[in-house]
């Protein structure tokens, strides 16, 4: 009975997307990333974040990450001030398919572990003494 | 009702979601096939020209599927074990981290799309509610419906309102996520030059908003996606549109007591529906039984496409803010990433000898 229910109610999230993922990245190339924001661009269609992700041998390499529409990031409670540059995250994701230093970012995380912004218990933002919500 | 579109914009509070499913487990399934109780004494306001007033920004995104899943034959209505189910696994998947295992996916993290966490407030197990199995109908001559060309990977399965994508010069090309010639190769989408109707009323990944506007002459309907505004003249009264083909086509829209009707027609053909032609009508009625509920119905006909006319039916809610502008042409590097994307590959497959 649960099964039969599963399978009658399986894939009923809507997945229309706006852009095509595998034309622009590629699910055999995941990359976990720690790195310090740089940027965040806050631009339509989709959001960016600029990250610099230090190499073992010293050297800096900066990446981009792909993230979800201004119009979301809003109304899941994240500002302009929710990511801060100099935040140092994790991203989980899929880099591009030619191998430049871009990714999607299918998991963001941020060093206490939460992730960013995810649920409704707050913005997942740092806490920097200024969001008057912040506990 | 209304307390269910409040606990609704309690996003993310799985205390809020079994209260919901508390709730609606006490509501008479029967309730889909009239309009909901609330209509019974709700007296829809008048503009101060006297026309019913359904202006507000409303939100239509919703986790009912567009069509029935075959599997459940003629039932019309879902138990409230699967709306919980269903309403569970939508809040899951935006309140938690994706599984370790998912490959790919959508360009966004789950958590920052919103399709929506519950079911349609009907109950039903589809959008479509005409033809009574609740889905589309079959098209002329055992022709395939949504050819949507140039598409990309993750929209195909279980696409609720998609395939109104078209536009690109179609063809997969042999590429992953499809031809990339050109720009021109992809779809209208990517391009950022229209979501194209009816695919901007029905329920999508994210900015499932509308906003309307009334004059006494005038109606204006915003869709978020993709910040495309119609002007649509009142019959009679608004000078009507130029009768030029049009991406959006021409809308006309009249009174039938307190619904507002939206027809629309003279579609450029380059925006294509699930294979919808110049032929293309659309039927949209928006009709408000609440403050903050507008009941919305949507026929599609195309009688080169479809051997029948085909009737949605979905409940808006107010919207948990204004309309969020989606200037898409902002910063649109998906595209120019996916053509980056296909030039290196070609030059990867080129003969390791070109150039010596």
């Amino acid at each position: 009975m649960v099964l039969a229910a599963v399978s009658v109610l399986a894939g009923a999230v809507p997945v229309v997307a706006h852009h095509s993922f595998a034309a622009e990245f590629d699910s055999n190339k995941p990359v976990s990333l720690k790195g310090v924001v740089t940027k965040m661009e806050w631009i339509n269609p989709h959001s960016w974040i600029h990250l610099d992700v230090k190499n073992p041998d010293g050297t800096v390499t900066q990446w981009m990450i792909e993230g979800g529409t201004p119009n979301t990031l809003v109304r899941r409670g994240f500002t302009r001030d929710s990511l801060k540059n100099g935040t140092e995250i994790q991203v989980e994701g899929f880099r591009a398919k030619n191998g430049a230093n871009r990714a999607n970012g299918r998991d963001l995380i941020l060093p206490d572990g939460r992730r960013l912004f995810m649920g409704s218990s707050g913005t997942g933002a740092p806490k920097d003494g200024k969001d008057p919500t912040e506990k | 009702m209304s307390t269910r579109v409040v606990l609704g914009l309690v996003a993310g509070l799985a205390a809020a979601t079994s209260t919901l499913v508390a709730q609606q487990a006490q509501a008479p399934a029967a309730r889909a096939n009239a309009a909901p109780a609330a209509t019974k004494t709700y007296k829809v306001p008048m503009t101060p020209w006297g026309d019913p007033d359904v202006q507000g920004t409303w939100d239509y995104k919703s986790i009912t599927p567009l069509e029935r899943n075959p599997s459940l034959g003629d039932r019309q209505f879902y138990t409230d074990a699967e709306i919980k189910e269903m309403e569970a696994r939508a809040g899951k998947r935006m309140d938690e981290p994706p599984p370790a295992n998912e490959r790919g996916g959508t360009v966004h993290a789950a958590y920052w799309t919103d399709p929506g966490r519950l079911v349609d407030e009907s109950r039903r197990t589809s959008l479509v509610i005409d033809p009574p199995n609740g889905r589309i109908p079959p098209t002329v001559g055992g022709r395939r419906g949504a050819p949507a060309p140039t598409t990309g990977d993750e929209e195909a399965p279980g696409a609720a309102a998609g395939a109104g994508r078209g536009g690109g010069r179609g063809g997969g090309g042999g590429r992953p996520g499809g031809r990339a010639d050109s720009w021109l190769d992809r779809s209208l989408l990517e391009r950022c030059i229209t979501w194209g109707l009816p695919t901007a009323t029905l329920p999508g990944l994210y900015n499932n908003n509308i906003q309307i506007v009334q004059s006494p002459n005038f109606v204006t309907i915003t869709h978020e996606m993709v910040h495309d505004t119609r002007v649509i003249p009142i019959e009679g009264r608004g000078v009507p549109a130029a009768r030029l083909p049009a991406w959006l086509g021409n809308s006309v829209a009249h009174w039938e007591g307190d619904t507002l009707v939206v027809d629309t027609k003279n579609f450029n053909g380059r925006v294509s529906y699930r294979g919808s032609t110049t032929n293309l009508h659309l039927t949209e009625r928006f009709r408000r039984i609440g403050p903050d509920n507008v009941d919305f119905r949507l026929t599609v006909q195309d009688p080169t496409v479809w051997t029948a006319p085909w009737t949605v039916a979905l409940m808006m809610r107010t919207s948990e803010g204004p309309i969020v502008e989606y200037a898409c042409h902002e910063g649109n590097y998906g595209l120019r990433n996916i053509l980056e994307n296909a030039r290196d590959e070609e030059k990867a497959a080129a003969p390791a000898a070109k150039g010596k």
